[in-house]
């Protein structure tokens, strides 16, 4: 078995591309900052797939009298998407890429400790054989 | 590699904007230049413009420094008569470049500049972290 089919390893390959390729779209969104017409691009989060995944909880009715949730159970944060477009139509918020390349940058870096940390266990445990 | 893309589009961002600064500039060091000639017309302010061109190698895109336009607002009249630029009424054209305007604008090239070398800076960091697996494994 190669190293490179270990799930663990290949899981954290996958979110280290996703974080590649988004920092790729907000580079593309900062340069693009002052051009007419420019609509800013966010790469699409990555969706868990299998049953592996955590479900989010979820609210529920155990008596007829009760109303359903009215929390969206998918996030509690909600889609609080902000456009501000200029005269010029452009709509990169100078702001926000930041934030979102400073975000980027530290779950990145979050994956390559993880990935860092996975192959000392697999060194650990090839030494002491 | 996606980081060294990521880049190339940060760096063509910085292109742009200093050429924004280089046409910037050039208004601010004509704001007084008047015609050569009694009655002509002096130098006109110009406008950089920005467009989004789509790179193929990069498969993004990059900013790029559009055509420089010129600002077709009137001039400024003055009524100097002993100017050698002035016409037969005594008054002189001065450029249509407004000080305040040219400044504003500057600050906005600089923030600008400064996004897209946070850019670079963070990918750089990235890349780092990349290059820290090998180090520590």
């Amino acid at each position: 078995m190669a190293i490179a089919d270990i799930p663990i390893l290949s899981m954290l390959r996958t979110r280290m591309q996703w974080h590649q390729q988004r920092q790729q779209v907000l580079a593309q969104n900062v340069a693009n900052a002052d051009t007419p017409n420019y609509r800013p691009m966010e790469l699409v989060a990555p969706q868990p797939q299998g049953t592996g995944g955590l479900q989010p909880l979820q609210l529920t009715r155990d008596a007829p009298g009760q109303i359903a949730g009215l929390v969206d159970s998918s996030t509690f944060a909600g889609h609080h998407q902000q456009y501000e477009v200029r005269p010029a139509g452009n709509a990169v918020t100078l702001e926000d890429e930041m934030l979102k390349v400073a975000a980027n940058q530290m779950d990145y870096q979050a994956a390559t400790q993880l990935y860092t940390h996975s192959l000392s266990l697999i060194k650990l445990a090839a030494d002491k054989s | 590699m996606d980081f060294i893309k990521s880049l190339a589009i940060a760096a063509s961002g910085l292109r742009a904007q200093a050429g924004r600064m280089r046409v910037i500039s050039e208004n601010i060091a004509n704001s007084d230049s008047t015609s050569q000639t009694p009655g002509g017309d002096p130098y006109r302010r110009r406008i950089p413009s920005f467009q989004a061109e789509f790179d193929r190698s990069l498969n993004a895109q990059v900013v790029a420094l559009g055509p420089v336009r010129t600002d077709s607002s009137d001039f400024r009249v003055k009524h100097e008569p002993g100017n050698p630029a002035a016409d037969a009424q005594g008054n002189v054209k001065y450029p249509n470049v407004n000080p305040l305007i040219e400044v504003t604008d500057m600050r906005d090239a600089q923030r600008s500049y400064e996004a897209n070398v946070n850019v670079i800076s963070a990918t750089r960091n990235m890349i780092q972290r990349t290059l820290d697996i090998l180090r520590n494994s």
